[in-house]
Formats: C-alpha cells, structure tokens, sequence
C-alpha cells in the first residue's frame, strides 16, 4: 500500500463504482419494472371468511360441477362433495381440483389430467383468479369448441357454487395469457354462459 | 476489499494502531464522497420518477387520433407551425413521454421542448397540409387532437405505405386508394358501399392451431380456403380482398385485427377448423364475438348499441367517436348487431350448401375479433378432429364448396347493407 498520495485505494474506487452502479441498477428495476403490476393474492378478501375453524368437525357441502359431454357440445351437472368450513376460495379450490380429476360419471375431462391448480384467489370486486400451471395450455388440444368447453367448465362451476365469485380470470403460471389454443380470450375476465349449460 | 473496509473495529483498538487510525480516516474520506453520490443517486432516481404523459396514436376513416393521458387536468394550449403542433401545458415539471408504437398515416413523432413555464410537447407530422381538433375527456385527464388531412400535394411516402402492410405487396396501390376513398367518403355522404373485406386465415407458422388425427393441421386447411375465397370475392364482387396473411407465416391476433383497421375494411371473416374434446363432434358453426359483460357492463354498452345506427344507417361520425373513445381495445363492441347478421347469412349459405350439420350462430370470447373495427365473424367450418371431416377438410373440392358458401353469404350480406 502506499503512503499519502492516493486520496482512496483503488480497491476502493472499484467498490464506490460497483455500488453506484448496483444503485442505479436498482432505482431503474424500481421504477421500469413496478409499473406493470401483478395482482397480489394480499387483496384477497372474501366476505365469508372464516378463521380458526380446526375445533369444528369438517362439514361437507354438496357442489354441481359441470362436464362436457360426448353425446353433445353443452356442459353437464355432476355432483360432488367438498368439505365445507374454509374459505370462499379454499372451496373453489377444491372445486377447480375435482374438475381436473374428471368425472364421475363418464363426462369428458376439460382439463388436462396432468394440470396443477397453482393458486386461486377472489378479489373484492368479485373476481376469481385462477392460475393454473403450464400443462393447461400445452396438453390442450386447442380449437374454438375444445376451448370453449374448458374455459366454461371452469367458469360456470365456480359462479354457479360460490356467490362472491361473479366473474372469472385464468392465468398459466402465474401470468397473462393472451388466448388458451389461439382463439378464446383470456385477457380478459370471463362471465358465467348459461347457455353452454345443458338443460 | 480491504480488510478493515468491513467491520466497525472499537474506538480502543483504532487508537492502539497507527495503521487502524489511519484505515479509519479513510473511511471517513469515503463517507465524504460517497454521500454525495448517494444523493446524486436520489436525484437521478426523482428524475426517472417523473410524471408520466401516455400517448397513444390512431388512425380512423378520415383523421388520425393522438390521444394523451395527462397525469392530472392540466390546462394548455396548442399552436400549430408548420407540420407540427405544440401542446403547452401550464407545468414547470418536464415529464416523460410514455408512446404506444403506431403506425399512422399522418402522425410521425413525438418529441418535447421545455419552456420557463410550460413543458411543450411537439407533435411532428408528415407534411404541413393538416387541419385540427381538439377536445378533453374530463374524467380521465385526456385530451385527444384529431388531425385531418387538407392538402393532397404530398402523398403519403413510400416507406410508409411499405410498413402499413408488409406482406403483400400486390395490395400497396390498393391501400393508397382506399385511404383517400375514404377521405372523401367521409365529407360527401359516408355510403355504405363495400371497398375492402378482409379474410382471416386462421393461424400459421409455429402456431399451427388444432390437429387432425391423420396430421393435417388447421392453419394449411384455412389458408386453401381463404385463398380459394379471395380469388372468388376479387372475381365476382369487384372489391377488394385482402388477407392477413397469405402464406405459412406467424401473424398476431393484434395485428390481424390491424389489418381490417388499416384497410378501413367493410367486413372481417376469419376463417378457423374446429375441434372438440368429443370424438364425433361434427358440423359447421359461425361465430360473433361475446362481450363476457358483467350486468353493469352490459348496461354501459347497452348505452352503446342504441347509439349504434342500425344495419341500415352506418355509424354517424359523432357516435363512433364516442364508441371509441369509450372502447379503444373492444372496438368490435359497436359492430355486434351487424356481425350477428354476417354471422346468420354465411351460416345459412353453409347449411344449403356443405351438407354438414347445422350447428347455428354463437357468440364466443374470441381475442381475434375484439379489435376490429366492422362486421367481423368467424367461421368453423368443420371439424378437423372428426377423422371424416378431416379427410374431406383435405380434399380440394370441398375446400371449395366451403369458400363458395362464405362467399354467397358474404355476397348476400353486401346486398342487403348496399
């Protein structure tokens, strides 16, 4: 090292440089990077939750799920038990899991058998976000009607069980997507279709 | 990094060196300088952070739209020089100017000047032959300037006519007509006639869309019958047909919309293959998209459908601003009732003509349809995972009665509106 003469080492100087660069680095992530915010699962309220529920005996509550059927391109009622007691969306969880299980009674599956359900929330204007993972889109076999029965099996059993549900959202892995095989929407949040309901 | 850079050594043992004390008034040095580029920093960041004014750029039958989201309601003032135009708001603060990309016929750029009381925003066209307007949107802290064209000496320049629509080149001088048709359309009368129908294959290049049991795929199936379409509307109905795309190629869903919008376009059919979960799922369907309204939504557009004229009268220029204005992504929200009846009559010209079931006219949430600006509606015209209709999809004759059908029916739909 020597004496006076250097005002700062230039281990030092490399050090001030690094953590000015680190800092701008930071500040252009902060603000380039905030503005397309993700939804946060934080704002989920749900009106009807329950906390601590584990001292009550597990409660069972009867759901319509509704499946595709072979015979015609319309969405069929099955029923299914789910045990009741949590929360709004825990219970449409559990919905959206059976739905990926299949049917019951021979209907056809709407989803991809190897789909995992990520996360599903509601926010307080009514909206469920889905966020399923990436086997939703790339085992589906894509085409209007193929889409169409997926996205409404899931849409019209979550608004038809659960009340605060009113609208739908889905997202693959945690995102956006712009369409599920190229044609249905799905940047934008669904509504319930009654007439895809058979009956 | 040096040893002593790290931990805080006590004040005993910093006295006990020679070496440590003077590590220490090093350090002090560094805290010297290193708090004034600290606050450079905060500077450099409360810079970035400024406030933002959003531009987005439209171009509409007869004027282009610039439209900028104020951060609140400021006031300003516009001054035309030249082929430009500057916008001076009453503000000392320079603020970032966020652009949607665009394409206008018009509009060139964007840039800004900063005065000692106002921040001017300049907005530069591609010749000095403009006229403008100018209103605000209250609630939202908007104002939106339409620039019209006025003089004719300078054509719109080569480069731009290119970029407007890359891919077909045969359609350029077509563009260039139908642009100034409109123009003049728009003072004169805004008649109904047809000019440009744009054809939608659906699909292409890595995006293949569905799959036949025997491989064909979806997108070689809708281009051969878009194509087969093109050359019977251009033969027999004398308008224009334009495709968004005519080859194996990727082509967004945004951009396909762009293409009706560009081309001014009178009608959209975007032509698709079906498939279902279910085996033997079979039959020919049309579809017009569906809003997924929620009940107040559904009230709002409600609003909308009753200022939309209806088949008969077109949409008087005041009313589509409004549509516009309100829906600048769902365009297709002002064009439902008219796709509907699009819809019904190519479904009719299916039914007489394929002999494949009837599967009627629905509406579905189609991401294709929800920015295009006209009638539009798809059609599926068989299904390509019923290994029957698969092998007839493949078949050249049958590609052909489809295309025949769509274009009777489009046919008979320009009948009824002209």
């Amino acid at each position: 090292m020597s004496r006076k003469k250097p005002m700062i080492s230039p281990v030092r100087w490399t050090f001030l440089v690094l953590s000015l660069i680190v800092l701008l680095v930071l500040a252009v992530v902060f603000f380039k990077g905030g503005r397309r915010e993700l939804i946060k699962p934080s704002v989920d309220v749900s009106p009807v939750e329950v906390s601590g529920q584990e001292d009550l005996p597990p409660k069972n509550k009867e759901i319509v799920l509704f499946f595709p059927a072979e015979e015609d391109s319309l969405l069929h009622p099955e029923k299914r038990r789910i045990s009741a007691g949590s929360s709004v969306a825990g219970e449409a969880r559990q919905a959206v899991e059976e739905l990926i299980k299949g049917s019951a009674q021979g209907f056809l599956s709407p989803l991809p058998p190897e789909t995992r359900l990520r996360e599903i929330f509601i926010t307080r204007d009514g909206t469920a976000y889905v966020d399923f993972s990436k086997e939703f889109m790339e085992k589906h076999p894509s085409g209007s009607s193929a889409e169409l029965s997926t996205i409404y099996s899931v849409v019209n059993t979550l608004i038809y069980n659960f009340k605060p549900i009113r609208k739908v959202f889905i997202l693959v892995e945690g995102g956006e997507k712009e369409t599920l095989g190229g044609h249905v929407n799905l940047s934008r949040a669904f509504t319930q279709l009654d007439s895809l309901i058979a009956q | 990094m040096s040893p002593d850079a790290g931990s805080i050594p006590a004040a005993s043992t910093i006295l006990g060196s020679r070496r440590t004390l003077k590590a220490f008034n090093e350090r002090r040095r560094y805290r010297l300088i290193f708090l004034p580029l600290f606050f450079s920093c905060l500077v450099l960041i409360l810079v970035a952070s400024r406030p933002v004014i959003q531009i987005s750029t439209r171009d509409y039958e007869g004027y282009s739209r610039v439209l900028l989201t104020l951060p609140s309601n400021l006031s300003c003032s516009l001054e035309k020089s030249d082929a430009f135009l500057q916008v001076r708001l009453r503000s000392r603060t320079v603020f970032e100017l966020r652009q949607e990309p665009f394409e206008s016929r018009l509009v060139k750029s964007f840039s800004w000047v900063k005065g000692s009381d106002f921040f001017g925003l300049i907005i530069e066209l591609r010749h000095g032959g403009f006229r403008y307007e100018s209103f605000r949107v209250e609630r939202r802290n908007q104002l939106a300037i339409d620039f019209y064209e006025t003089a004719f000496e300078v054509p719109p320049s080569k480069e731009e006519k290119a970029a407007a629509e890359p891919p077909r080149k045969e359609n350029i001088p077509d563009v260039g007509e139908a642009r100034t048709e409109g123009a003049s359309d728009r003072g004169v009368s805004g008649g109904t006639k047809i000019r440009t129908i744009v054809i939608d294959p659906g699909h292409g290049g890595l995006e293949v869309g569905a799959k036949g049991k025997f491989g064909s795929l979806e997108k070689d199936i809708t281009l051969a019958i878009s194509l087969k379409l093109q050359s019977l509307i251009e033969r027999n109905l004398g308008f224009q047909a334009v495709l968004t795309r005519d080859r194996d190629i990727d082509v967004s869903l945004d951009n396909r919309a762009g293409v009706a919008n560009n081309h001014h376009a009178e009608l959209f059919v975007s032509i698709h293959a079906n498939s279902s979960l279910r085996r033997n799922a079979s039959g020919s369907e049309t579809y017009f998209l569906s809003l997924n309204a929620t009940d107040e939504e559904a009230r709002r557009l409600a609003y909308l459908e009753n200022t939309t004229a209806q088949l008969e009268k077109p949409l008087d220029n005041e009313n589509k601003d409004d549509i516009m204005m309100i829906l600048w992504d769902m365009a297709q929200s002002a064009y439902l009732k008219q796709s509907q009846r699009l819809a019904e009559i190519i479904q009719e010209e299916l039914n007489t003509l394929l002999g494949t079931a009837d599967r009627g006219i629905k509406q579905a949430p189609f991401k294709v349809l929800t920015a295009v600006a006209c009638p539009a509606v798809l059609v599926e015209v068989a299904f390509i995972s019923n290994p029957d209709e698969e092998k007839k999809l493949t078949t050249e004759a049958f590609q052909e009665m489809i295309a025949q059908a769509i274009f009777q029916g489009i046919a008979r739909y320009v009948k009824l509106i002209s």
